[in-house]
């Protein structure tokens, strides 16, 4: 088992819960044991960075404290916004010794351990596409995927900006693909799937943000995909939530409602096929219902 | 000893080229295969292809060395400079890259885009300095330190090229968004020491398809062939409308709400999130689709709070970082020394690796 240090971030540990559930019953599975991390804080999104981005790089940097006060090397997210604040802020403060003396100082006047940047940050994504990772993923998920064509939605900040996420190419990703295919599944690709899908101004500028949110979900019903796949949970909000609202949009330009498509989080994707029980799952949380895709998976 | 080569090596070169003629809205996608030297540029190829194969091939150029900004276009549905882009990787991978107009532009003829759109919007800007006086007090010319440069040494890099405009997501959407090249363009006037329109800038800046708008997609990023990073010059923009207290727009208001929420809970108080943001009234005509949700546990009940643990610790570090008065774009700025090594560290480890290979 590796340890690593679990940054559930906001929607996990609230509106988002299946997404934590499913990671905690899932990581064993996968060979890792997660240290919850108590006293850490929302990472800010991209808000607190563009509002008041000292302080944002001082909670990421609190946050990194903490992370690292585990004794693990790993601060593992399950959401690509936390990814990028984490990531970058990281890189800000390992690249700058004079930046980093100043953050640890105040850390400490407010009682914080201090940061020495000995942790990296990895998405959950990351840690199962490949290595060992990867190798107890395709042998927990025996159940398989029976052949249901999965769409996979990446979202932007677990892409782009690559300098600092790095993982995968950011215009051909293959991460979810291969775990699709581990999986059992079909990949349904479609163009979209590197694209944004309008939440951080879903609410500051809707219009804007549906026009972005149609691509994807159109996309993947026009290639026939039976379900979604996000590692991101602002994502899968966004994809689950707000599909009503680009019904109704199109309900006012008297077109027809489009065809329902249910969104998976990674975890709950992988689970599903490692035979996780839906008490872990909980699909039932989800806005668009599960029930056609698991039916298919006679779950 | 080492030898020099003086015979040119040449390889076979293959495109695909989106042709389109907007007259007749004709739009075919048509196959190139020439010899070329091994050194070319996909510029160099398209010269290659106009002079021998297909002289009615429309494309821009000038200056050929990533400095006028002309030749922006799209390779395997990415923006790119032709200049820039060299040929031999590619051919040697077997591959046939399709060349396309850049995106979120009309296309007047195959490669070329009208920029009209593009140079209205760096018009909005006002992108000359507004220094508010008519002459230099005492006569003397405004000297900026070394230190104060670095404020805008990123944007003050742009060559209009377009390439962050082509693949802006929120633009698709919503083709009035100012965008990532003229914001980039407006950060480079605000940051400018001599400039004293900040706060009308700001304000202009900040309105329905200002600042806010930008979907944080990251693309622009992405694709600028010279390093502006537009989208970190739109968050110093945002920065510092918080700063100077430019934040009626909506967005301010949840990035707000998003500072308040670690100083209370720790996390971010989801629920009150639609209510601060977009105001009572209008969160009441959502009530509908809130309680739709409700059902699905995703409106998360606020009382009683889920309140981190030492969440003090945050309030206490915001006052301490708070008075240090690091606000605005400088909380950004700070951290481009160590962002722009990253790139410098990836530079050399790809060529470790090359070596190596």
């Amino acid at each position: 088992m590796k340890q690593v240090a679990y940054y559930k971030g906001c929607l996990a540990a609230l509106s988002a819960k299946e997404l934590d559930t499913s990671t905690q019953a899932l990581a064993p599975k996968v060979g890792l044991e997660l240290i919850d991390l108590e006293s850490v804080t929302c990472c800010g999104a991209g808000d607190i960075h563009e509002a008041e981005p000292d302080y944002y790089l001082h909670l990421n940097a609190r946050i990194l404290a903490y992370a690292e006060a585990t004794g693990s090397d790993t601060l593992m997210t399950i959401c690509n916004v936390c990814t990028l604040n984490l990531r970058q802020a990281d890189f800000m403060l390992k690249g700058d010794e004079a930046l980093m003396a100043r953050v640890n100082t105040n850390l400490a006047a407010v009682g914080v351990p201090p940061y020495s940047g000995a942790v990296e940050v990895k998405h959950f994504l990351w840690i199962v596409a490949e290595g060992e990772g990867y190798e107890l993923l395709k042998t927990s998920a025996h159940k398989g995927l029976k052949g249901v064509k999965i769409a996979p939605f990446y979202g932007c900040q677990i892409l782009r900006p690559s300098k600092l996420l790095g993982f995968e190419d950011p215009d051909r990703p293959w991460s979810l693909e291969r775990i699709i295919e581990a999986c059992g599944g079909e990949v349904v690709d479609y163009p979209a799937k590197i694209k944004c899908c309008g939440f951080p101004i879903i609410q500051a500028r809707e219009e804007t943000a549906l026009g972005e949110l149609v691509q994807p979900i159109e996309q993947a019903i026009e290639r026939g995909a039976d379900a979604i796949v996000t590692p991101c949970p602002l994502c899968h909000l966004s994809l689950d939530a707000w599909q009503q609202k680009l019904n109704a949009a199109r309900d006012k330009e008297g077109l027809e409602p489009l065809q329902p498509m249910p969104i998976f989080h990674l975890s709950q994707l992988i689970g599903v096929a490692a035979g996780i029980e839906e008490s872990e799952l909980k699909f039932k949380r989800h806005v668009v219902s599960m029930r056609p895709v698991l039916e298919k998976l006679e779950v | 000893m080492a030898t020099i080569e003086t015979a040119e090596q040449t390889m076979q070169v293959k495109l695909k080229i989106w042709r389109f003629d907007s007259s007749t809205g004709e739009r075919a996608l048509k196959e190139y295969e020439v010899e070329a030297p091994e050194w070319v540029t996909l510029l160099d190829v398209l010269d290659i292809i106009k002079d021998r194969v297909d002289g009615s091939l429309a494309y821009r150029k000038s200056c050929r060395m990533m400095i006028c900004g002309s030749c922006g276009m799209r390779m395997d549905g990415a923006a790119v400079l032709a200049c820039k882009t060299r040929m031999y990787e590619i051919v040697q991978a077997g591959h046939v890259p399709v060349i396309s107009a850049m995106g979120n532009l009309p296309i007047h003829k195959d490669l070329v885009v009208d920029m009209e759109p593009f140079w209205q919007k760096f018009n909005a800007m006002k992108p000359w300095l507004q220094p508010g006086y008519e002459e230099p007090p005492e006569g003397k010319e405004y000297r900026v330190s070394q230190e104060r440069t670095k404020v805008i040494e990123k944007e003050a890099l742009c060559i209009n090229c377009g390439c962050c405009v082509s693949e802006c997501n929120a633009m698709e959407s919503s083709p009035a968004f100012l965008g990532p090249q003229a914001l980039a363009k407006g950060m480079r006037f605000v940051g400018d020491a001599r400039d004293a329109a900040t706060v009308e800038r700001l304000e202009d800046y900040s309105g329905e398809h200002g600042i806010w708008e930008c979907t944080r997609c990251y693309f622009c990023n992405e694709r600028c062939p010279k390093g502006v990073d537009p989208r970190d010059a739109i968050a110093k923009l945002g920065a510092e409308a918080v700063k100077q207290g430019v934040d009626q727009d909506m967005g301010v208001k949840h990035a707000k709400w998003f500072i308040k929420s670690t100083e209370t809970t720790g996390w971010l108080r989801e629920t009150e999130l639609v209510p601060k943001t977009q105001g009572v009234i209008s969160a009441i005509s959502q009530m509908k689709f809130a309680m739709k949700l409700a059902r699905h546990g995703k409106v998360p009940i606020p009382v009683p709070p889920h309140v981190a643990d030492k969440v003090d610790e945050a309030r206490a570090l915001h006052k301490v970082v708070h008075e240090q008065g690091r606000l605005g774009y400088d909380g950004i700025v700070q951290g481009e020394r160590a962002l722009a090594k990253l790139d410098y560290h990836l530079r050399e480890e790809d060529k470790t690796e090359e070596t190596e290979a």
